[in-house]
C-alpha cells in the first residue's frame, strides 16, 4: 500500500536500470491508451479524406491560385521563344510545370497519408495493420498520384487556352461547378445516377471509393468515371501539345 | 567545321504556312563573321530566323549547325544565343533576376549564373541598372536586357531578330557597338532588318531575302557589280564638267554622261567602275585635273535592292 508523505507519494515498484530511447514511444503509448478509438484506420477512414468535398475543394482552390498563370502568363509575356533557345524540350517545359503543380497537391493528399499511416503504427505498436490492409498503402499513393495528375493536368490545359490568367482562373472554377449544378439538375429531374459522370467532382469521389476500396455513392461502375477523368488528361495532354508552340504561326 | 567558328547551313530550304509561302528553296551558308539579314516586311526574314534557330519546323529541307539538325535539337542551344524580336519580359522581375532565370534554364551552378549574369550585364552596360524592376527600363535598355540574356552563355553563334527596332538613335549606336564587339575571332553573328542604314552601319556582308526567296547574298560591293541590267553611276564634281565628259565618251564601256548644272557634277554611267576610276585618276594625275569629289549614288543597300526586286 502506497504512503503519501508531504506530497509524495511511495512507489513499491523497481526501477529499470538504464533508460532505452524508444521508451519515450512506449510512454507515449501509456499516454494514449484510451485514444486509439480516434485512431481506428482502416480503408473507410482514408475515403472519408480522400473523397470528401473538402479536399476536393481546397485543390481546386490551390490550382486557381497557383496555376492558373503558369502558362497564360508566359503566352501573354511571349516568354516561350526565350525559353526554347536554351536547352529545353517542350517536354522539359510542361513537365516542370506539371512538376511544380503536383508537388502542391501531394502535399495535400500523399503526404497525410503516409502521416496517417506512420501515426497508426506508432499507436499500435504492431504491424497488424498493414497485415489486415495490405494493399492500402499501394491504394492512397496510387490515388494520390491519379488526383494530382487530374488536377495538374486540369489546370494546365485551362491555362493553355488563353493569355489572361484570370480567365484560366474563372474557367477553372466555372467548369468544376458548372459541371456540379448541371449533374445536380439532371440527377434532380431524372434520378439517373449515371449523371454523376458529368460531374469532375463526383468522378473523382466516384473513382477515390474504388481506389481504396469503399463504397461509392452512386452505383455505376467506376471504370466509366476513370475513362471519363483520363479523357480530360487525354485532351490535356494534346491541346498542350498544339498550345505550347516556340514560334506563333500567322496564317 | 570551319576553322575558328561554326556554320549555320541551309538546304533547300522551305517553309509553307497552309498555303501560304514563308520561304522557298533557300541553301546558304552563313560564316563567321556578322552578316546581315535585309528584307521588307513579310519577305521572309522572321521565318528564316525561327527555322535556323528550330522555333519551326522545315517543311523541306534542313537547317544545320556545325553539321547538327537544329530542329529538335535542344542540345544545340548551348551554342547559339537568340534574341527575339519582340520584348518577351515579366515586368515585375529585376533584370538580374530575368537574365539569372534564363540562365538557370541552361543548367548552370548557381556561382556560374550569378558570375555569368554579371558580365552580361557588364557588356550591355546595365550593371548600375541590374537591379531595378524591368517594367522602368527604357526601350533601349530593354532591347540590351534581351541582347545580354544572348550572350550570358557566350554563344558561338549569335542571332538576333530585328535588335534596333524602334531604338532611338543614341540607343542604336549603343546596340551597333555591343554587335561589333560581340563579334570576335570565329563568332557568327546574323542580324535581321528590315532597314537598310542599319545593316549597312553592322556589316557588308549580307543576304537579301524578298517574297520567301534569297535575291542575293555576299559583299555589298560585289552584289553591285553583278547587277550588269543597271549600270553604276559615278557623280565627279569638278570645274570643267564638259572638258572632263569630253575625254570619257569615246571610251567604250561608258554609256551615257548627263550634267547637273545646280550641283556642278558630271553624272558618267559606266559598265566597268574599276576601269573608269582608273582612267579618271590617271588623268587627275597626268593632265592635273581638277577634281573636287567623287560619289557613286547608286552604289549602296538601296539601289542594290530596289534593282534586285525590280523597283
Amino acid at each position: 500500500m502506497a504512503i503519501a508523505e508531504r506530497g509524495y507519494t511511495h512507489w513499491p515498484g523497481s526501477l529499470e536500470g538504464g533508460r532505452r530511447p524508444w521508451r519515450v514511444l512506449e510512454d507515449f503509448q501509456e499516454m494514449l491508451k484510451g485514444a486509439d478509438k480516434f485512431l481506428h484506420i482502416n480503408p473507410a477512414y482514408f475515403q472519408a479524406y480522400y473523397g470528401s468535398s473538402f479536399l476536393i475543394f481546397m485543390m481546386l482552390m490551390i490550382m486557381v491560385g497557383s496555376g492558373s498563370g503558369l502558362i497564360a502568363d508566359d503566352l501573354r509575356h511571349n516568354s516561350l521563344p526565350l525559353y526554347f533557345s536554351r536547352p529545353l524540350r517542350k517536354r522539359d517545359y510542361v513537365g516542370g510545370k506539371f512538376g511544380a503543380l503536383a508537388f502542391f497537391l501531394l502535399l495535400l493528399t500523399l503526404v497525410p497519408g503516409i502521416l496517417f499511416i506512420l501515426l497508426k503504427l506508432l499507436f499500435a505498436g504492431s504491424f497488424a495493420f498493414l497485415a489486415d490492409y495490405p494493399w492500402l498503402p499501394f491504394s492512397f499513393i496510387g490515388w494520390s498520384v491519379f488526383i494530382s495528375s487530374f488536377f495538374s493536368l486540369y489546370t494546365l490545359l485551362l491555362s493553355s487556352l488563353g493569355r489572361n490568367r484570370r480567365y484560366a482562373a474563372i474557367l477553372m472554377v466555372a467548369a468544376y461547378f458548372l459541371s456540379d449544378v448541371f449533374f445536380g439538375i439532371f440527377y434532380g429531374i431524372f434520378h439517373e445516377p449515371a449523371f454523376c459522370l458529368i460531374s469532375v467532382q463526383m468522378n473523382l469521389r466516384q473513382l477515390s471509393a474504388a481506389f481504396l476500396g469503399a463504397k461509392p455513392q452512386f452505383d455505376v461502375p467506376w471504370i466509366y468515371s476513370f475513362l471519363v477523368l483520363s479523357a480530360v488528361m487525354v485532351a490535356a495532354v494534346l491541346v498542350l501539345r498544339r498550345k505550347i508552340r516556340v514560334a506563333e504561326v500567322i496564317r | 567545321m570551319i576553322p575558328g567558328g561554326l556554320a549555320v547551313r541551309a538546304d533547300k530550304l522551305g517553309k509553307w504556312y497552309g498555303n501560304v509561302l514563308g520561304l522557298s528553296d533557300v541553301s546558304i551558308e552563313i560564316r563567321p563573321g556578322i552578316t546581315g539579314l535585309l528584307g521588307p516586311n513579310g519577305a521572309g526574314k522572321s521565318t528564316f530566323m525561327k527555322l535556323i534557330t528550330g522555333q519551326l519546323r522545315p517543311s523541306i529541307g534542313t537547317v544545320t549547325i556545325d553539321n547538327q539538325p537544329v530542329w529538335n535539337n535542344p542540345e544545340i542551344f548551348r551554342r547559339v544565343g537568340f534574341c527575339p524580336e519582340q520584348d518577351a519580359f515579366y515586368e515585375d522581375t529585376t533584370g538580374r533576376e530575368f537574365l539569372s532565370g534564363l540562365l538557370g534554364l541552361s543548367g548552370y551552378s548557381a556561382a556560374e549564373v550569378r558570375d555569368r549574369s554579371d558580365r552580361a550585364l557588364a557588356f550591355v552596360g546595365l550593371e548600375d541598372a541590374a537591379d531595378r524592376l524591368i517594367r522602368g527600363y527604357s526601350r533601349g535598355m530593354r532591347q540590351r536586357l534581351k541582347i545580354s540574356q544572348a550572350i550570358a552563355h557566350e554563344p558561338d553563334i549569335l542571332i538576333l531578330d530585328e535588335p534596333l527596332n524602334g531604338l532611338d538613335p543614341l540607343s542604336k549606336r549603343k546596340v551597333i557597338k555591343l554587335i561589333k564587339d560581340y563579334r570576335t575571332e570565329g563568332r557568327t553573328v546574323l542580324v535581321s532588318s528590315h532597314v537598310l542604314p542599319e545593316i549597312e552601319a553592322l556589316t557588308q556582308s549580307i543576304v537579301l531575302v524578298h517574297q520567301g526567296k534569297i535575291l542575293a547574298e555576299g559583299d555589298i560591293h560585289y552584289i553591285r557589280d553583278l547587277i550588269d541590267a543597271h549600270p553604276h553611276v559615278v557623280a565627279v564634281k569638278t570645274g570643267d564638267g564638259r572638258g572632263l565628259a569630253a575625254k570619257f565618251v569615246g571610251e567604250a564601256d561608258v554609256l551615257s554622261v548627263r550634267f547637273d548644272e545646280t550641283e556642278g557634277t558630271v553624272l558618267f554611267e559606266t559598265r566597268n567602275r574599276d576601269r573608269f576610276f582608273e582612267r579618271l585618276t590617271r588623268l587627275a594625275a597626268d593632265e592635273g585635273l581638277d577634281v573636287e569629289e567623287i560619289t557613286s549614288p547608286d552604289d549602296n543597300l538601296q539601289s542594290v535592292f530596289d534593282y534586285l526586286v525590280g523597283k
